[in-house]
């Protein structure tokens, strides 16, 4: 975006929150609905501050880490299999893709059930609803490696580690990085619906009380939480992923 | 008389399995000189690109043998044989200087080592200057230009081309179909060149192999008496009509089969 582009997006978002300010502030808007923005924010400042929420940012964080660092390779792997190898390819994809289209919190009953309701549920529900992502991601990635460059390589002599280090890994790449990009996404809403559903602690557990009781400006305030870290996470990868594929870009 | 530096030998090509066998290419004889420019044409699907592939070392022969250099070919050799394709392939990701360099990275040669060689081949094929430039920068023409430095970048003594200018424009074809003849003066290949074009074919090449239709078979050997250097003004001339036509004659009956 040019300056001017982001000084006119940045003034209707701002210009949006004043207008909502001020309808609550003339009782036009009803605050126990949609608390005013300055609500909002004194009630972020409170939250974070107080260690109890803090620890549960920190027990989400650690769930959507763990779950992340299992789905990843797991996946991925999966993916490179299913492409690669024709058999299991036919056998199991279109499981993959039934499973892929199909709402995950349908099991999480089954997740309870296995694992109780506990940390380790929350990772391994995260990691089940990220694994297709991945699993799906993986496969494009290899299907996205131009043939003609590999019987190039072959031609010059490349042996098959050297095909895959100088050929797979730097093509398949930039569609890696998107599908880990996607898949935290997915990650991050799979573990909080996992502890709004049910949990000890964790942000979504707080998430889960102050909606029970109503408690809208700690419920918009934890919301503007978690879209900040979900942007952030999301955003860093996608700067990773840029630079990587620059040569993607056709100019 | 100058030895043989490829020889294909009684070489046949079937595929496919289950009786549905495919010739592609039926006991082919061929002794191509150190130092020859050979262009093979012959209708389409007549196993002229399978032909490349073998003395590649990209497949084996059903039957026969191909030798470079009288060793026979079972692998892709990388140090005696360069190849070019239709479209450039180069690896995307890499600059021209990085992609020329590649062949030499794949056998570990030192970095500056395979920097230098590979700006020298880029200068040779008129792109100095351009060494840093992503292929997404370049023109069809500049990128064919890379993938000849990369074939060339090994001092390989034989040079593969399958159609490498069929998807460039005729006015980038003529130029490149110069630019080739020029850097092939120079390093004095043995060319094998594979295309549809018969003014290419006649225009480039010391010889032309024509093959017939599937099966391949060599049905004419014509070798290319015009003097050298080409110019453009050949190509109107008596004897490049001649030589154009008797070959389109083969091509034509082939065709009609």
């Amino acid at each position: 975006m040019r300056r001017h582009e982001r000084l006119i997006v940045a003034a209707v978002v701002l210009g949006l929150f004043a207008l909502w300010e001020a309808l609550v502030r003339a009782g036009r808007l009803d605050a126990s609905l949609a608390p005013a923005p300055s609500t909002v924010v004194e009630s972020l400042i409170r939250l974070a501050g107080r260690p109890e929420v803090r620890a549960s940012l920190g027990v989400t964080a650690w769930e959507v880490l763990a779950a992340f660092l299992v789905a990843l390779p797991v996946g991925l792997l999966l993916g490179f299999l299913l492409a690669e190898v024709p058999l299991l390819g036919s056998l199991f994809r279109p499981l993959v893709n039934f499973l892929f289209g199909v709402p995950k919190s349908i099991f999480l009953p089954v997740f309870i059930l296995v694992f109780g309701v506990s940390i380790p549920q929350k990772i391994a529900f995260g990691v089940f609803t990220t694994v297709f992502v991945l699993i799906t991601g993986g496969i494009a990635a290899v299907q996205s490696v131009p043939r003609e460059l590999i019987t190039v390589s072959r031609v010059y002599g490349a042996s098959r580690g050297q095909i895959i280090r100088e050929i797979y890994l730097p093509a398949m790449a930039p569609i890696l990085l998107e599908s880990a990009r996607l898949a935290m996404v997915f990650n991050i809403t799979a573990v909080l619906l996992c502890e709004i559903y049910g949990a000890r602690d964790g942000i979504g557990y707080r998430i889960a009380a102050w909606g029970e009781n109503l408690q809208m400006p700690q419920l918009y305030a934890a919301l503007v939480i978690v879209a900040a870290a979900a942007v952030a996470v999301n955003e860093a990868l996608r700067a990773v992923e840029s630079r990587l594929g620059a040569w993607r870009q056709r100019t | 008389m100058t030895r043989a530096l490829v020889a294909i030998r009684g070489v046949s090509q079937r595929f496919g399995a289950d009786g549905a066998d495919v010739v592609a290419l039926d006991s082919i004889d061929l002794e191509i000189p150190d130092g020859q420019f050979v262009a093979v044409v012959g209708p389409s699907g007549c196993g002229k690109s399978t032909l490349l592939s073998l003395v590649a070392g990209l497949r084996l022969p059903s039957s026969g043998t191909v030798l470079c250099d009288g060793e026979p070919i079972t692998a892709p050799m990388p140090r005696k044989v360069g190849m070019i394709f239709q479209e450039a392939n180069l690896l995307p990701w890499l600059s021209a200087v990085d992609n020329v360099a590649f062949p030499l990275k794949l056998r570990r040669v030192a970095k500056a080592e395979r920097l230098l060689a590979a700006r020298r081949m880029l200068e040779l094929t008129g792109l100095a200057g351009f060494e840093d430039r992503l292929p997404h920068q370049l023109s069809g023409g500049m990128k064919q230009r890379v993938a000849i430095a990369r074939g060339l970048v090994q001092n390989p003594a034989v040079l593969l081309m399958d159609e490498p200018f069929a998807s460039l424009d005729e006015q980038t074809r003529m130029v490149l179909g110069d630019e080739l003849l020029r850097i092939w003066s120079e390093t004095r290949k043995t060319v094998l060149f594979v295309t549809h074009s018969l003014n290419e074919a006649v225009y480039l090449a010391d010889r032309v192999v024509v093959l017939s239709a599937r099966p391949g078979r060599v049905v004419d050997d014509v070798s290319v008496d015009l003097p050298r250097p080409r110019s453009f003004a050949m190509t109107g001339g008596e004897r490049f009509g001649a030589l154009k036509d008797r070959i389109w004659q083969h091509i034509k009956s082939a065709e009609r089969r």
